[in-house]
């Protein structure tokens, strides 16, 4: 649709809070044929069960359980339909109720917000959501086909076979309509690869300049390797709660409130529209504006998903609310068209959210302190939880525990680098995550909020 | 000497594993390395895949047509032609009817393929363009045959009618 009624519109509105209470993941690798995908699921529910200083041992949150929910990407990768089975055998929930969710790359934070509903509604009181992908069990030109297998099979797929193509097409319009050279591609992909040095978890940590980015190979011009995200293996997990259980389990749980969008899954069939305005936009912001929107250069998902979620959690303006967000940087492109959707600059400025230094740590909002889609993972079903389960850790000012410890570093087989940067953000409040599918397809926003204890209501 | 078959009566004797091709009969898997064990499961079933109600469109393509579909009421939301063409519209969920569209249109946006995935039947580099025509209400993905592509660029439709793919590779455009 083009036109919204009032139905369309609708800010959700959650029957009870739900809060993140834990969270967990392996380390991330393009190959990992050291283990099976049953190990690494269970080693990221074990961080999150075990290691997350929680107030209930793991066999007492093991108990609270009362669903679950599963995030894998495509049966086509781990080659296993139904795998959300094997999985739940593996982390021993048998018999509780479970279903397996899948929006292509924002399958991760479509989970989440299949968990946040059934935590919402009442359905459940203490949901597990846990992510996975396993692209290491074919090369990576074979991975492309699959992954281009999520573009439409009758009139695109034919067209490349690489999702890449299909970005780099929206690429070129966007360097076009918005005078962009690629330098300003090339920042966010220094950026984020450099925040990677600082994540044990991370696949490609890389210390490159806008130079090397701008040199390396097109892959499918604009866009060249280094513009592109990685294809990993690993696993992520968090635990989902109500307020009364969240608390049992944490002094420090962390609010989540989300909002979802979508839109065709041919970018070529997006007709022009009407922009819709975010809280801190105005109609007259656009009377100028001469391009189709969103055309090629904008994800009306991105922008309707941060509409349902910024009004649902009182955000007004995203850059002064949020101290930190993670985006969904699959490619250099995509990032700042995000910025742009999600109102951190008004369309056709997203350039200025990374030129003006915001977008780094200890500027105004540092956008993926950790390393991201670019720099340190895309486990496509563990991606959007990887994104919430670090943010969490940030707004409970414990990224330090997660990232600093050499033991961290040894256990996944590395060294902790001796040049290190603590990237604990000062104080947060309010984090922003964006997961995002297709060329705009699904994408879902999360408010994540830390509590103060005024928020907090003994139960009865 | 041949050994003799020691089987059960009514199982089938193994064939042997032709590279590439899944066996159904059990023979073994190719082992890739042991530490820790990693087997090849070679797989190439082939899907019949049906173009349903679109199938004009492509039949179009290999006659030298290009066929959109359109909303045949005139107070419609959307009266402009669909390019891909859609069985019914989104807008309203009636049926939609065909309509040939003039063959030529702009560059809207295009890239060069470089590294393709795994299953591109094309050479590269390959020009990938997103047309714009008149009439029409959406963009069309395609490959450029001739030339450098531009944004804007006019370009004129090339049909593959001798020895048609059947598929979106069947379209192609050139400079007009």
């Amino acid at each position: 649709m083009i036109k919204f009624k009032e139905g369309n519109l609708r800010v959700p509105r959650l029957q009870r809070p739900v809060y993140v209470v834990a969270g967990g993941m392996t380390d991330f690798r393009k190959r990992y044929t050291e283990k099976a995908t049953e190990e690494l699921v269970v080693e990221a529910a074990r961080m999150a069960f075990e290691e997350n200083d929680l107030k209930v041992s793991a066999d007492e949150l093991r108990g609270m359980v009362n669903f679950c929910v599963y995030s894998q990407f495509a049966d086509h990768f781990g080659d296993q339909l139904l795998a959300e089975a094997r999985v739940h055998d593996a982390l021993g929930f048998d018999p509780l109720g479970n279903f397996g969710v899948k929006t292509g790359g924002a399958t991760g934070g479509s989970s989440v917000l299949a968990g946040m509903m059934a935590v919402a509604s009442g359905y459940a009181s203490c949901v597990p959501v846990v992510g996975w992908e396993r692209m290491d069990e074919v090369g990576t030109r074979e991975g492309n086909a699959y992954i281009a297998s999520a573009a439409d099979k009758n009139f695109e797929s034919e067209l490349g076979w690489i999702y890449t193509s299909y970005y780099a097409l929206m690429a070129q319009r966007y360097l076009h309509e918005n005078d962009v050279a690629r330098d300003v591609l090339a920042k966010i992909a220094v950026k984020n690869r450099g925040y990677a040095r600082y994540s044990p978890f991370s696949q490609a940590p890389l210390d490159i300049t806008e130079q090397d980015v701008l040199e390396s190979r097109f892959v499918s011009d604009p866009l060249s390797f280094l513009d592109c995200c990685l294809m990993s293996t690993g696993a992520a997990c968090l635990v989902l709660a109500d307020e009364e259980t969240a608390f049992k389990i944490s002094d420090d749980p962390i609010k989540l409130t989300m909002g979802a969008g979508s839109h065709t899954l041919r970018t070529a069939d997006r007709r022009d529209m009407e922009i819709p305005l975010l809280p801190n936009e105005t109609p007259d912001l656009y009377k100028d504006y001469k391009w189709e929107y969103p055309g090629f250069s904008s994800f009306l998902a991105a922008r309707m998903a941060a509409y349902y979620a910024y009004n649902a959690a009182g955000i007004h303006d995203p850059v002064e609310d949020f101290d930190l967000l993670e985006t969904h940087d699959a490619f250099t492109i995509s990032d700042i068209q995000t910025y742009e959707d999600i109102g951190l600059r008004p369309y056709g400025r997203g350039r200025e959210f990374i030129e003006s230094g915001d977008a780094y740590f200890e500027g105004k909002l540092p956008t993926n302190l950790t390393g991201g889609l670019l720099g340190t993972m895309h486990s496509v079903g563990a991606t959007g939880i990887f994104q919430i389960v670090e943010t969490m850790w940030q707004l409970q000012g414990k990224w330090a525990k997660y990232h600093a410890d050499p033991q961290l570093w040894q256990r996944f087989g590395k060294t902790k680098p001796e040049q290190f940067r603590d990237l604990q953000v000062k104080n947060p409040r309010r984090a922003c995550t964006v997961s995002h599918a297709g060329t705009g397809s699904h994408v879902t926003v999360s408010v994540l909020e830390k509590v103060t204890k005024e928020y907090h209501h003994e139960p009865a | 000497m041949s050994q003799p078959e020691t089987r059960r009566p009514g199982v089938l004797p193994l064939r042997p594993t032709v590279d590439g091709i899944v066996t159904l009969d059990g023979s073994t898997a190719k082992l890739d390395g042991d530490n820790p064990m990693v087997i090849q499961n070679p797989k190439a079933f082939v899907h019949h895949h049906t173009y349903g109600n679109l199938t004009p469109f492509f039949q179009g393509l290999a006659e030298g047509k290009l066929l959109g579909t359109r909303n045949p009421r005139a107070d419609a939301p959307e009266t402009r032609v669909w390019l891909p063409p859609r069985v019914y519209d989104p807008d309203t969920w009636e049926k939609m009817e065909w309509a040939e569209v003039e063959a030529v249109g702009r560059i809207f946006t295009h890239t060069t393929v470089i590294y393709p995935g795994a299953l591109f039947r094309a050479s590269v580099p390959c020009p990938l363009i997103s047309v714009e025509i008149e009439g029409v209400c959406t963009k069309l993905m395609s490959y450029l045959a001739e030339g450098e592509p531009e944004i804007g660029m006019p370009i004129k439709a090339r049909f593959n009618t001798e020895n048609p793919t059947h598929t979106i590779l069947d379209l192609s455009w050139v400079p007009a």
